[in-house]
């Protein structure tokens, strides 16, 4: 692992020298044991303090747009970062010449409590990046989850009473911080339709219905181009089963409309913005 | 801003509440028709005229559900019928998922639904009303599940029962 | 602060006798931001209307609910109501109480106030959210499309192109004309079709104004009423028709000679290159490329040599071509229906003498292959009796088509009378379901056919057999209760019509609906029966609907009317309600650009001051000529930076709100 840190320092702080990239984008330790923090670099000096271990939990990819102004962006990218970085770029939130990617094989991330592996990494289908410029380190073998929608299958194989439990007391307790909105690569508007008062989409109250339609519509809105990171489900402090909702939008997407995964390139054809004609007739 | 009327909110003389977004060129158009043709379908039902099912968005269905509406239905042209040729397509596969997820969170599959009815189509579209009404009365009025919505002080006040409810396992790690 | 004011309108009795209508008013008197609110006898009629425009003035209204008919029937006449008054005619909103109301919850009238209340609710809430909407000027391309050659088509260019306006045929076939030249003699007047019907084909072919696309098929159609760019695909033909002469000699040398003659129905046979039949326009011939031995086997080649222009070209190939149109008339005709598959009791086919009416038309026609006597196909013999049975395919909702085919009973008249003039000593029996004549001189035209002899038998025919070199035709006689059996020689089916083949797919190019038979659904059925839901598109002929010669010529002047009044302007007003961009929302993501059907939305690269920093960015930009307002990308806008004037997120969430909380 220090080897890659190593490397990792050293390849950011040439890129940074060379003028190839404006800043760099990675991990830095936290104040705290087995905890990290994203750090940017906007100098090369900065490189020093990047490290990257099995507590690198979160995914960077995000802070790209707000970094792109001042030139090409250097990120390591993960499995997870690099379909992050796949995904805004056919978002058309930036280009692809617009990163410079130190891709790092991941070893899979560990839960800072419990020292086991994060919920989010055991569903990993894709620890390798990829995309990258770059390579740090050898390639890993993939271990693909037996069951891609194992999250969603808990529930849906429930009666729908129950599942009208687990999800009324989901939303109940959901606080509405919008921690999920800000992790998730694929929330890329500029305003979130939370966030807008005049049109009266949602109240400021906190309570099932107002929370349900913020669960349901965020997880509506970025259905057909969840890349599966598990990111807002890391990230919510209330525990929702976030990626159980999730991860039934993409089951349903990709059982009628066709296999994709997001993320994986930058022409996929989002299920929602195509369609075709021999799409399944049930509403006869 | 006037107040819901007592007496149609009752147990005894519930009547469902349906809301039904309605293409201005199919079905809207075969409602009319229905009209003129004088039939006769239950007068439950309330259209929202809208250009096409294209302009549907989950977000209103989900809005009248959630605020007091028993069961909604979206109707659009006969895919290849479009008015604008192909806004219907789009509609099909964000109901088809919307549906989905609807009845997924634990909404009974009678109280939303997407029906493709054209202009010529009167007898359809008094058929689809019927059969969704009484679909809609049959599961009976949306507080318990969706509309009623327990707000975060009734926690407090032990008005939301939690040990009722099976506990979430799906958390994932903070 | 919005001031409203709501019409409630009794419509006569149509609502008032059902919908309490001075209860709906009071209601909507106590609606947040309603200053006003009457009933009124007739609201549009015109003292209801001088009511509305007394009441803008009176109490400065400046949004109005009407609660009357279907916002389909009189929505434009409030907007032109209100165009001459202060309130713009965009913030106006029709609450229909009468086809979704009051017309179908007559048993119910408490619910049906009710309802009527709900919605008059949720037309305020949507009004009071509306905004002023102003429209654009579209620049009108004065040139004509007509989509198909046969009379409708070609009565409907020759308007169109008299009135001075150039017209473009777009012809499938290799002639224009259609089916009317094929047949003998139209009813009732019997004069000669092809004298009535060819001197127009070669009016069309030489009007300096009239271009003639044959062997040619829209492909592809983008734009909008006044500008639409439609792609033509003109088949080979492999003749030079700039040099062709027209001379015949090619089709008298070629040595393929074996191929069924379609316009003869396959009575005859006809060559490789061939015209489609003498008084054929363009008076050329075209190369079948399925039996050509040049293309098929790179043999022959003997028309080339023998064209003395040498307009042979086997190296031809399909050609493609946009051109701008302002208007187009769909009249893409009719076939008739496929009988032999759905009545294997009739012979399915297998019978050469079970012909149908189109059939017999090439039998008896002079130009036809046994040059106007009647013969059996089979053995060329004079038939001594023919069965002659109406309503094959139509009326018939389990084999065929539901609805009246509508010119069989005059066509089987026709034929009746003209076998019994051929042939006096003919025995001529007519099995029909009813007889509907309504037209001028139709009946007289058909009392004359039973005068004539013909005997017409009312009942449906339950098969035809044959027996030595008849045919046993099994029957009822419903009036005398008999079952009847009758020897024929000839049998003739009067088949049902249905819609050209790729009739939907041509409509639906345009954005038209087609029926579920697949005629074109027509704006409105009274009163816009030439015209579509898509705005500069409009229809003639058998297209919308069977119906015989006089009908399609009527309609197709009609349509060409529309078309002559529509270039008669320099530009159109737009519709305003299309999709609008809030940059500040708007993250150019592009999804809206991928599903505009219309290709209305392009990213813009737009340099923004944001927070005091200048800022270059994607953002969407609409098209306001192109957008047709359908809302598909309003949906998949997630901020929703794209909003649908006329149709706002907030004026819709209003009317659900309305409906659900107030």
């Amino acid at each position: 692992m220090s080897d890659i840190t190593t490397t990792l320092r050293e390849r950011a702080r040439a890129l940074m020298e060379d003028g190839t990239i404006a800043a760099f984008i990675g991990w830095e330790a936290g104040r705290f044991e087995r905890q990290t923090t994203p750090l940017i670099c906007l100098d090369a000096a900065d490189t020093d303090r990047l490290i990257f271990d099995e507590y690198c939990v979160n995914t960077t990819a995000k802070y790209v747009r707000d970094l792109k102004q001042r030139g090409r962006i250097g990120v390591a990218v993960r499995g997870c970062d690099s379909r992050a970085i796949n995904r805004m770029i056919e978002d058309n939130q930036f280009k692809r010449e617009d990163v410079y990617l130190l891709g790092i094989p991941c070893p899979q991330m560990n839960d800072r409590k419990t020292g086991t592996v994060l919920n989010k990494c055991q569903d990993c289908a894709h620890r390798n990046p990829v995309t990258y410029d770059e390579l740090l380190g050898e390639a890993m073998e993939e271990t693909a989850p037996q069951d891609r929608y194992a999250r969603a299958h808990l529930v849906s194989g429930l009666d729908r009473i129950a599942r009208q439990n687990i999800f009324n007391m989901a939303f109940e307790r959901c606080i509405r911080c919008y921690a999920c909105r800000d992790v998730c690569p694929c929330c890329t508007c500029r305003t979130c339709f939370v966030d807008q008062r005049n049109v009266g989409w949602l109240g400021k109250q906190d309570n099932l219905s107002e929370n349900r339609f913020y669960g349901m519509i965020r997880a509506f809105h970025i259905s057909d181009r969840c890349i599966e990171c598990g990111e807002c489900e890391r990230a919510c402090p209330m525990d929702l089963p976030l990626m159980a909702i999730n991860k039934k939008l993409v089951e349903d997407m990709n059982t009628l409309f066709g296999e994709y995964e997001s993320g994986m390139t930058t022409d996929n054809e989002d299920a929602l913005r195509s369609f075709s004609k021999t799409d399944l007739e049930e509403f006869e | 801003m006037p107040v819901v009327d007592e007496k149609k909110t009752t147990e005894e003389e519930w009547e469902p509440r349906i809301l039904a977004f309605a293409c201005n060129w199919c079905t809207y158009a075969g409602a009319d028709l229905a009209g003129l043709n004088r039939m006769k379908y239950p007068a439950n039902i309330r259209l929202l005229r809208v250009p096409c099912s294209g302009r549907v968005n989950p977000q209103y269905v989900l809005e009248a559900l959630q605020k007091g509406c028993d069961g909604v239905l979206v109707c659009g042209c006969h895919p290849g019928d479009c008015h604008y040729s192909t806004g219907n397509y789009y509609a099909k596969r964000r109901l088809m998922i919307f549906k989905r997820f609807l009845e997924y969170v634990g909404l009974e599959p009678e109280r939303f639904n997407v029906k493709w009815i054209s202009a010529s189509e009167a007898g359809r579209f008094r058929d689809t009303v019927k059969e969704f009404t009484e679909g809609v009365r049959k599961v009976g009025p949306l507080k318990e599940s969706f509309t009623l919505a327990p707000s975060a002080g009734d926690k407090l006040f032990g008005a939301h029962n939690e040990s009722e409810a099976p506990a979430s396992e799906e958390g994932g790690a903070a | 602060m919005s001031r409203i004011g709501v019409f409630v309108c009794h419509c006569g009795s149509n609502i008032g006798g059902v919908v309490d209508c001075p209860a709906v008013r009071d209601y909507a008197a106590t609606l947040p931001n309603v200053v006003h609110a009457e009933d009124n006898k007739y609201t549009c009629s015109d003292p209801g209307q001088a009511k509305i425009r007394q009441a803008i003035e009176d109490y400065d209204l400046d949004r109005i609910v009407v609660a009357a008919c279907s916002p389909r029937m009189h929505e434009p006449t409030w907007r032109a109501l209100l165009s001459h008054t202060k309130v713009n005619p965009y913030m106006l909103e029709v609450a229909n109480l009468r086809e979704h109301d009051s017309w179908v919850h007559a048993d119910n009238k408490e619910a049906a106030t009710e309802k009527a209340k709900d919605l008059v609710k949720m037309a305020v809430a949507k009004v009071d959210h509306a905004i002023p909407l102003y429209t654009q000027q579209i620049p009108v391309n004065k040139k004509a499309l007509i989509i198909g050659g046969g009379i409708a088509g070609m009565q409907a260019a020759l308007d169109i192109a008299d009135a001075g306006y150039k017209v473009t045929i777009v012809e499938r076939k290799a002639t224009l004309g259609g089916k009317m030249p094929m047949l003998d003699k139209t009813f009732p007047t019997m004069d000669c079709s092809a004298c009535i019907c060819t001197p127009k084909m070669s009016e069309v072919g030489n009007h300096p104004n009239i271009t003639v696309k044959t062997l040619s098929e829209v492909t592809k159609v983008e734009g909008y009423v006044g500008n639409f760019e439609i792609t033509i695909k003109e088949h080979a033909k492999y003749v030079d028709y700039d040099k062709c002469t027209g001379c015949g000699l090619c089709t008298t040398k070629c040595p393929s000679k074996k191929i069924p003659n379609e316009w003869n129905q396959g009575l005859d046979n006809r060559t490789a290159i061939h015209k489609v039949f003498e008084q054929a326009v363009p008076s050329k011939p075209v190369i079948d490329a399925d039996h050509c031995l040049k293309l098929t086997r790179d043999k022959c080649g003997v028309c080339a040599k023998v064209c003395p222009t040498g307009a042979i070209n086997y190296e031809d190939v399909d050609r493609e071509t946009t051109e701008t149109f302002g208007a187009v008339v769909l009249a893409t005709g009719y076939e008739l229906i496929k009988w032999e598959d759905l009545y294997p009791e009739y012979g399915g086919g297998a019978y050469p003498d079970v012909i149908d009416g189109l059939h017999f038309e090439r039998i008896i026609n002079a130009s036809g292959p046994s040059e106007g006597r009647i013969v059996r196909p089979s053995d060329g013999k004079e038939p001594k009796s023919v069965v002659i049975v109406k309503c094959v395919g139509s009326r018939d909702p389990n084999k065929g088509k539901a609805y009246c085919s509508r010119a069989c009973c005059m066509y089987g008249a026709k034929h009746a009378h003209q076998i019994i003039e051929h042939i006096p000593d003919c025995k001529v029996y007519v099995f029909y379901m009813d007889v509907r004549t309504p037209g001028k001189n139709y009946d007289e035209f058909y009392m004359q056919a039973k005068n004539d002899g013909a005997c017409y038998l009312r009942g449906r025919v339950s098969k035809i057999y044959k027996e030595g070199d008849h045919y046993v035709v099994w029957g009822a006689d419903t009036i005398s209760g008999a079952k009847v059996e009758v020897n024929a020689d000839m049998v003739i089916l009067e088949t049902a019509m249905v819609a050209a083949p790729g009739a939907t797919e041509t409509a639906m190019l345009f954005g038209v609906q087609t029926d579920k038979d697949d005629w074109i659904i027509e704006a409105h059925p009274k009163l816009r029966p030439v015209e579509t839901a898509s705005r500069g598109v409009y229809l003639a002929g058998v297209a919308q609907g069977p119906k015989d010669i006089p009908d399609t010529v009527a309609q197709a002047g009609a349509a060409a009317s529309k078309v002559i009044g529509m270039f008669s302007h320099d530009s159109l007003e737009s519709n305003p309600q299309i999709s609008n961009v809030d940059i500040a929302k708007c993250s150019g993501c592009g999804t809206c650009v991928h599903i505009c059907p219309y290709g209305a939305i392009s990213l813009v690269e737009k340099h923004l001051r944001e927070n005091s920093v200048k800022v270059t960015r994607d953002v969407a930009q609409v098209n306001p000529a192109l957008c047709q307002g359908c809302g598909a990308c309003t949906v998949a806008c997630k901020p929703g930076a794209l909003d649908l004037l006329g149709y706002s997120d907030k004026s819709i969430m209003e009317e659900v709100d309305a409906l659900c909380q107030w």
